[in-house]
């Protein structure tokens, strides 16, 4: 029973796990990132094959959109960035791919061979309002409590940005050392 | 039945009150001249010192689920508020004093330390996978900062880098063992998860998910194997914060762990009062032999030590394989001797840091060479570092060894015999090194014969923290009794 859905969803599946590896083996870290975008285009589209309309576009907005973007303007600033010594210094370690190897196998070997409980039929109905609801109900806490980890990683990366001097001017650029 | 979410907020007050705090630190911070100022430290002493004061009036209110099932309020989740509340206050003391943080903005530094406290109240009374994780979360992130607080010092900023990197991969690793369960059991309330775990039968996926959660756990509480970071962070971080870090954060991590694992692999026994493990998931065996590597590496590695902050760390991660015993033990006595254990630490540990900061303040050396004649320079301080010292190493009259003597009484109990043995080889080793300070400072004579003076503060705090380490090794009658009575966790 190969629809063409399911042919999408392998497509997706493979685009998702193939960046990923291209992210970690890649020599130059700017193609890295690169990557890594696909990687999480991927995801935003298995999201939406588990009905999750909401979680698919927030995948697109804040990790595409945003944080993917914020990586590369952190590579493009820093020194040096071409140079592969200095862009992915640790790649090709035989032992930790063999015992990323081994993970793989525990991992997947239990993920096959669990019966875990699976949805019988699965419904594509906006989760958007459901979200927000249990937002202000169920997980409000959470929700308030994200806010004060918020400020304080906010006030935190003032802090590292900031000068020893401290009196709001942007931190000085070093040179590149040679 | 949880309470709502308005209902439970007059059984939120001690979590609101350093919510307070903060937000007023940051408008102090606003104000601005804070770099000299003293008013955010006695502005924060001054709402955690509320906030342990409304700790302390929720002991006798009855064990209650708040806020939809997200946090308990039960005498587990009391008892640990106000233990880190306790000890985030005296880190407020040690940070004043400390020469290292002079001159810095004070403000940031007391925001982030109340973020790591309201993290640790949260992570103690989580019984939500949710909350639990972004309590665990509140805790790590502004820890991070405050080791990296010394920007511009190399070490400094290489034990925040490290950190950072150990502990978001650790929180991966856990995040990975919570979706299994997820996936398991379809919810992510603790109560629930351990209800439909018991049902089931064993799998290994409930294994792997024990696994995985424990690294987690096992990274805050820094248990080998998952210890890499911490002496590197607690030599880099500014003292009071390894100090800190040593004790309030471990002592989350261990509320966190017991619960749990007391929830979800293991499920309460009406008859006995003592907990049944969960079918298929033997993870006593696996924490034992954890508890016996873990105290045996910190004693090992401590010996070789010549900085004494790393010595300190390396004690602080086998003082964890000593509590570790108490967690395996499945009874009620296991866990209450934790507990008291966690109390006794609080004071000896946080007692030694504070003596280090005092010397490093004059000296600007944390090498053990340099406290040669301590007891000369500094008689106040080499004698109260003594007593600490000598607490650490579970020496009676000294309040570790009854905190030690509840731990081995439970293992021998139960005939781990073998555990029972390791650990007391290990004290045997951490005499060792321990008592290797001692001799330096009072035995060999000092390079610089200057005084070291002590002002009247520090020497006040120092007793307040001396006198319970002594006190506590003969008269523990009160503390015990309150540790057996915050053996209470619920789990709707």
């Amino acid at each position: 029973m190969t629809g063409p859905a399911d042919i999408i969803f392998y497509l997706l599946a493979a685009m998702t796990v193939g960046a990923a590896i291209l992210v970690a083996i890649l020599p130059n870290i700017v193609y890295s990132a690169i990557a890594l975008l696909f990687s999480f285009a991927g995801v935003a589209g298995l999201y939406v094959y588990l009905s999750a309309d909401f979680l698919a576009a927030t995948q697109v907005l804040i990790y595409v959109g945003g944080i993917l973007i914020l990586i590369l303007f952190a590579v493009f600033l820093s020194n040096r960035i071409s140079d592969v010594k200095i862009s992915n210094p640790s790649r090709f370690h035989w032992q930790a791919a063999f015992i990323c190897l081994g993970l793989f196998g525990i991992l997947s070997y239990t993920a096959v061979s669990t019966a875990f409980p699976v949805k019988a039929v699965l419904s594509y109905q906006p989760t958007t309002s459901e979200i927000g609801e249990l937002l202000m109900t169920r997980y409000l806490l959470p929700f308030e409590v994200a806010s004060v980890l918020l400020l304080a990683a906010l006030i935190g990366a003032a802090m590292l940005s900031r000068p020893d001097g401290g009196r709001g001017r942007p931190a000085e650029m070093e040179e590149p050392k040679r | 039945m949880p309470l709502g979410n308005l209902a439970s907020l007059s059984h939120f007050l001690p979590e609101l009150a350093v919510t307070a705090t903060i937000l007023l630190l940051v408008v102090a911070h606003v104000v601005g001249g804070n770099r000299q100022s003293a008013v955010p430290a006695i502005l924060s002493l001054a709402g955690v010192g509320a906030a342990l004061l409304l700790t302390a009036l929720q002991a006798s209110v009855p064990a209650k689920s708040l806020f939809e099932g997200m946090v308990a309020l039960d005498g587990f989740a009391v008892f640990f508020k106000a233990l880190t509340a306790l000890a985030t206050i005296v880190v407020v003391f040690l940070s004043m004093e400390s020469e290292e943080l002079a001159g810095r903005s004070q403000a940031e530094y007391y925001i982030f330390l109340l973020s790591v406290l309201l993290g640790m109240f949260l992570l103690s009374a989580s019984t939500d996978i949710v909350m639990l994780y972004l309590s665990l979360e509140l805790v790590s992130i502004p820890s991070y900062l405050l080791a990296g607080y010394l920007k511009g010092g190399g070490r400094s900023t290489e034990a925040a880098t490290k950190y950072v990197v150990f502990g978001a991969t650790a929180s991966g690793v856990m995040i990975y063992g919570f979706s299994l369960l997820y996936g398991m059991t379809g919810s992510t309330h603790l109560g629930e998860i351990g209800r439909a775990l018991a049902q089931g039968e064993a799998t290994t996926p409930m294994f792997l998910a024990a696994v995985m959660v424990a690294v987690g756990f096992g990274y805050k509480i820094a248990a080998v194997p998952f210890h890499m970071w911490s002496p590197d962070v607690y030599e880099g971080a500014p003292t009071p914060i390894t100090a800190f870090l040593s004790v309030g954060p471990k002592a989350a991590g261990f509320a966190v762990l017991v619960r749990f694992f007391y929830t979800v692999f293991a499920t309460p026994d009406a008859a006995s009062g003592a907990w049944v493990l969960s079918p298929g998931v033997d993870w006593t065996a696996l924490f034992a032999v954890l508890s016996a590597v873990t105290m045996s590496v910190g004693n090992l590695i401590a010996v070789k030590q010549d900085n004494v902050k790393r010595l300190l760390a390396y004690s602080s991660i086998a003082h964890a394989g000593y509590m570790l015993m108490g967690f395996v033990l499945l009874s009620p006595a296991g866990i209450k001797a934790i507990l008291f254990y966690l109390v006794v630490y609080l004071f000896m540990n946080l007692g030694a840091f504070y003596v280090v900061i005092l010397v490093a303040n004059r000296t600007r050396s944390e090498e053990i060479a340099d406290y040669s004649g301590l007891g000369s320079r500094a008689p106040f301080a080499a004698v109260s570092l003594a007593i600490f010292l000598f607490a650490l190493t579970g020496i009676p009259p000294f309040s570790g060894f009854i905190g030690k003597v509840y731990l081995f009484a439970e293992v021998i109990n139960k005939g781990v015999y073998w555990l029972a043995v390791v650990a007391a080889l290990n004290s045997v080793v951490s005499l060792y090194y321990y008592a290797r300070i001692i001799k330096v400072m009072f035995l060999e004579d000092p390079k610089d014969k200057s005084e070291i003076a002590v002002p009247a503060f520090p020497r006040a705090v120092l007793c307040l923290l001396a006198i319970p380490t002594l006190v506590l090794g003969v008269y523990w009658e009160p503390v015990i009794r309150m540790a057996e009575n915050s053996v209470k966790m619920i789990a709707f």
